[in-house]
């Protein structure tokens, strides 16, 4: 597998050209090209599902790294031709559904009778689901790490640098979770400018504690391993890798915020009925269980934990996990296809002051 | 019957002569070509984006947007700010540098060029992450100084102005060295000589005679800096850590939040237009032809 | 004007770059006033010397006294010389007058006297009202005449010249040549002028020092260097000539098996040669008492503008065949009269002309 640097991080410049060296390749009809995020998280979809469900179906399955929903954009607008499957979350999904650059997906090809409520949608089937978490480095607050989001916002009591995402996405959720908002009314707070200024007033107070504003998973997960921060916001499966590799790292379920991943199609190409039943094969629980091996990423497919096909010890790490998943909030999509652009301008203002 | 404007080989000369301009102008057409295809349709296309709303009709939001945004106004000051600075450094470190350079014998010369060259043949991208892995909290200077006892705590080099410009600096400085050097290497020695003879101490003969003649490659590697600096990209966004967001940052993911060009050009656009103000500024400060050397 | 220039003296300047000798212990007296000239084919070490003098290039060991003042350890700035480069080495980013005026303002000089200073420099060398001219709209002789200007405008007691002339073509060149005489001869500053063109040289200086492989080889009038040259180098090196074989046994001289008439007195015997310039060989008709007479055969009659050059074989026994040159100035015989190609022809050599020089000092 490739594991260069994501598209993005080298600027539309970049993306043209590679839409240019991929056009040149022409495919055979059992042959499909398939995009995520690289990094840990694509290795365990590589070895876990994507090249065993290939095998199980007799096709071949080529896979790159992109930078998100806007390159599949910038792919269906200027015609190029350039993979048939993204792995994305849902939030990418919905507004790229919106903007009527994705396949509608057959959910009489794909079975999702099994999944948990809501991890699919029109645009998206869901395939793993990650929560945003806050961790804490142990060498610096030992086991009594921020457990809260009310904590990583008190400076007072976690002395200490913090780093958060550059964008906006889940940062104004744990924001309003520590300015004492309820679970359940999040999204109802949000759901004005005022309230979103409230919750980036909250980021304010914490500024000058925020030392580096992170672009990627890559990035959070080495910030903790080479201790620049002592805690940040991120995600759950990226902090678990890094400890495997010996970062000093830990998290509470508590401040999970979860989120789900998926598989859609670019509009128009041409390979769409072999990438719609590739998908379904996807969604097998055995794969989604193999994939759970690598990174703790959840299964949408709840036959996962029905058919015991995952080791208990390892199923209570995922964030999905019954246990792990009712002391947390669930990301919801369509907040963001509504405010995403006004949260987003908001927010870059708020890093610029 | 010949007449004295016609004579017997005026016309075919006249034509070898008008054949010998085509043949200069072809050897243009493939550039001008080039030119005219890889920039000016490109900018004019930008141009045209640029007054394209979300919903693909003519509209004046995409510079709405940035006026309505601080944000904006912010990027574009912290997108002049470190090119002037990165600039004025590459100056300082590499003025110098490229003093020395042209003062020692050739090959010595030859050496330290491929000194300054070699940085060239490594990706951007590893020499941004060396930087990090050298200068974070826990990186290999804080490291060693700590342990040495120089420091007592880590200084914060970078996720930050301070390591986007060490990181910038580092790479921009062969931009403003080769063509200094060039021109440093080109400057007749002896009006150095001529000027210490006359009577001029070894600064006064400096500053009055070889600076001013250094001046075409010093401006000519000032502009490259400057401008070249006014598109990165990857440095400010590794080094930076977030709190230095570059006009081109933001065009990036301008795209991805809008799905436009348009939301992305606009601030192209813009970045374009004061750019060429700055230079025209500049260029009435100072004269260029001033420093033309034509012998 | 007597006391505006000072005497050189230089004693025992050695420069050495590895093994390579650039300049041997020269020495040599400059006096007050004089155009001397340092002459020599390019590496010979006149150059190095003219930047020792300068200070541009410091010898290994030596010294270099500018009227009884040590200046061997003086920076070049503080020398006070008027200095002439090859390339003119004008500032180009400063128009003639600035170029003009820079030692001027480098000392000091108040503004109106700058100017005065600036235009009678520039008059001096006939550029008046080219002042305002950018330096790179001038011709190779204007920006020659531009350096001569900066380099007196403060009047310097010492004049540097490193082959001014050297970029002009021949015509303007024999043109400055004069007119640089008589500007040394008007301003009166102690002169040293370095260049290989010898007839430049003898044109030029009240005494020529003619430089090969680091050493002075002679110090002397043009004439002197001319006409009694030391060795067969100089002999070569300046002006036209041949070198014919001699034995000298008891201050007699034979070339082959024949004898000449001298009137050099040489006091050893031994291995010598005849220094014979082209222009002063003759065709004999009659052979007279006062001469010497060679015997041979028209090889070569070229027709050169100003002369008639023949070059003459001569079969000298016991030795074998030799050339001899022999130059004829335009209008001093008929040329139709002249013997043509394998024609018999006899040379004659006055006595005084015949010049011997001991074959050892040659150039091996």
């Amino acid at each position: 597998m490739k594991s260069f640097i994501t598209l993005k991080k080298v600027g539309v410049a970049a993306v043209s050209l590679g839409f240019a060296s991929f056009s040149t390749a022409s495919f055979a009809d059992d042959t499909l090209r398939i995009v995520s995020w690289g990094g840990a998280y694509q290795k365990g979809q590589s070895v876990g599902i994507f090249q065993p469900a290939a095998e199980a179906m007799g096709i071949t399955v080529k896979e790159d790294t992109y930078g998100g929903i806007s390159d599949v954009k910038l792919m269906v607008k200027s015609g190029a031709d350039k993979f048939d499957i993204f792995s994305s979350g849902a939030g990418g999904c919905a507004s790229g559904g919106a903007e009527g650059i994705l396949e509608k997906l057959d959910y009489s090809v794909i079975d999702v009778s099994n999944h948990l409520p809501g991890m699919y949608s029109d645009y998206c089937a869901g395939a793993d689901i990650f929560s945003v978490v806050a961790a804490w480095n142990t060498e610096t607050y030992g086991d009594n790490g921020p457990r809260s989001w009310a904590d990583f916002f008190d400076v007072e009591k976690f002395p200490g640098t913090r780093a958060m995402r550059a964008k906006v996405d889940s940062q104004l959720e744990a924001a309003l979770l520590a300015d004492g908002v309820a679970k359940e009314d999040i999204y109802k707070v949000l759901d004005s400018e005022e309230g979103i200024d409230r919750a980036l007033d909250k980021i304010r107070s914490i500024k000058p504690h925020i030392a580096v504003w992170w672009t990627s998973g890559a990035q959070h997960a080495q910030l903790m391993k080479d201790g620049e921060v002592d805690m940040t916001t991120g995600w759950n499966g990226r902090f678990d890798v890094a400890k495997l590799d010996g970062a000093k790292v830990a998290y509470d379920w508590k401040t999970g915020i979860m989120d789900w991943e998926g598989y859609g199609i670019p509009k128009g190409v041409k390979n769409k009925d072999l990438a719609m039943k590739y998908i379904a094969e996807m969604m097998k629980p055995e794969y989604m269980a193999e994939f759970a091996k690598y990174i703790t990423y959840g299964p949408t497919n709840k036959l996962v934990y029905e058919l015991n096909l995952m080791e208990e010890a390892r199923a209570r790490q995922m964030p999905s996990h019954p246990e792990n998943a009712k002391h947390q909030m669930t990301l919801r999509t369509d907040w963001y296809a509504k405010w995403r652009t006004i949260a987003a301008e908001k927010y870059t203002e708020m890093m610029t002051e | 019957m010949v007449g004295i404007e016609q004579n017997f080989n005026q016309a075919e000369l006249a034509q070898l002569a008008r054949r010998e301009h085509y043949t200069f102008f072809g050897l243009t057409l493939p550039y001008l070509v080039l030119v005219g295809a890889m920039i000016i349709v490109p900018i004019g296309w930008l141009f045209l984006l640029s007054f394209i709303g979300r919903d693909g009709s003519f509209s004046f939001e995409n510079y709405e947007r940035m006026i309505n945004s601080k944000a904006y106004i912010r990027i574009f000051l912290t997108t002049f700010k470190i090119s002037i600075l990165t600039t004025l450094f590459c100056a300082l470190l590499g003025y110098p540098l490229a003093y020395f350079m042209s003062q020692i014998p050739r090959k010595w010369a030859n050496i330290c060029m491929i000194g300054v060259l070699i940085p060239f043949w490594t990706s951007l991208l590893v020499r941004t992450y060396a930087w990090l892995v050298l200068l974070q909290k826990k990186g290999l200077v804080n490291t060693v100084a700590v342990d040495l006892g120089l420091l007592s705590e880590p200084i914060k080099f970078v996720h930050n102005t301070s390591g986007t410009l060490i990181g910038m600096v580092h790479i921009m400085l062969p931009f403003l060295i080769l063509p200094l050097y060039a021109n440093m290497r080109a400057i007749d020695p002896h009006c150095v000589k001529a000027a210490s003879s006359l009577g001029a101490t070894p600064v006064r003969a400096f500053w009055t005679v070889f600076f001013p003649l250094s001046m075409p490659g010093l401006i000519a590697g000032l502009l490259i800096v400057f401008v070249l600096c006014l598109g990165f990209y990857v440095t400010p966004a590794v080094l930076g850590g977030g709190k230095v967001i570059m006009a081109a940052m933001k065009i990036s993911s301008n795209i991805e939040l809008y799905f436009s060009w348009g939301a992305a050009s606009a601030l192209g656009v813009v970045l374009l237009v004061v750019t060429m103000l700055i230079l025209f500024i500049a260029s009435k400060l100072v004269s260029l032809d001033q420093f033309g050397q034509r012998s | 004007m007597t006391d505006s220039s000072l005497n050189i003296s230089i004693k025992d300047v050695t420069k050495t770059y590895g093994d390579f000798y650039a300049l041997k212990d020269v020495s040599l007296e400059v006096t007050s006033g004089e155009f001397l000239t340092l002459l020599g084919p390019s590496g010979s070490g006149k150059t190095t010397l003219l930047m020792v003098l300068a200070g541009f290039t410091n010898p290994d060991y030596g010294s270099v006294k500018f009227g009884g003042e040590e200046v061997v350890l003086k920076p070049p700035h503080l020398r006070g010389i008027g200095m002439v480069f090859q390339n003119y080495a004008l500032f180009p980013h400063m128009s003639v007058a600035e170029n003009v005026a820079y030692p001027q303002k480098l000392r000091g000089v108040s503004k109106e006297e700058t100017r005065k200073s600036v235009e009678k420099a520039l008059a001096t060398v006939k550029l008046q009202g080219l002042g305002h001219r950018r330096v790179d709209e001038l011709s190779g002789g204007q920006k020659q005449r531009v350096a001569l200007a900066r380099a007196i405008v403060f009047q310097p007691k010492i004049l540097l010249m490193d082959e001014p002339l050297s970029a002009l073509d021949k015509k303007l060149r024999e043109e400055m040549q004069i007119e640089l005489r008589q500007l040394h001869d008007s301003l009166n500053m102690t002169t040293v002028y370095v260049t290989h063109d010898q007839k430049e040289a003898l044109t030029m200086s009240d005494r020529i020092a003619v430089i090969n492989d680091g050493q002075l080889m002679q110090l002397g009038s043009p004439n002197e260097i001319y006409q009694r040259p030391k060795n067969a180098f100089i002999a070569d090196f300046i002006g036209e000539s041949s070198l014919l074989p001699a034995k000298v046994k008891g201050g007699f001289a034979t070339i082959g098996s024949k004898k000449l008439k001298i009137a050099q007195e040489l006091k050893k015997d031994g291995d010598f040669m005849l220094v014979v310039r082209p222009e002063k060989l003759f065709i004999a008709n009659k052979k007279s008492r006062d001469a010497n007479y060679f015997e041979g055969l028209v090889e070569d009659s070229i027709f050169q503008g100003e002369s008639q050059l023949m070059v003459v074989k001569l079969n000298l026994e016991n030795y074998g065949e030799v050339s001899l040159r022999l130059r004829l100035p335009n209008g001093s015989t008929n040329v139709g009269e002249l013997p043509r190609v394998n024609e018999k022809i006899i040379l004659g050599l006055k006595i005084a002309d015949s010049y011997f020089l001991e074959a050892a000092n040659g150039r091996d």
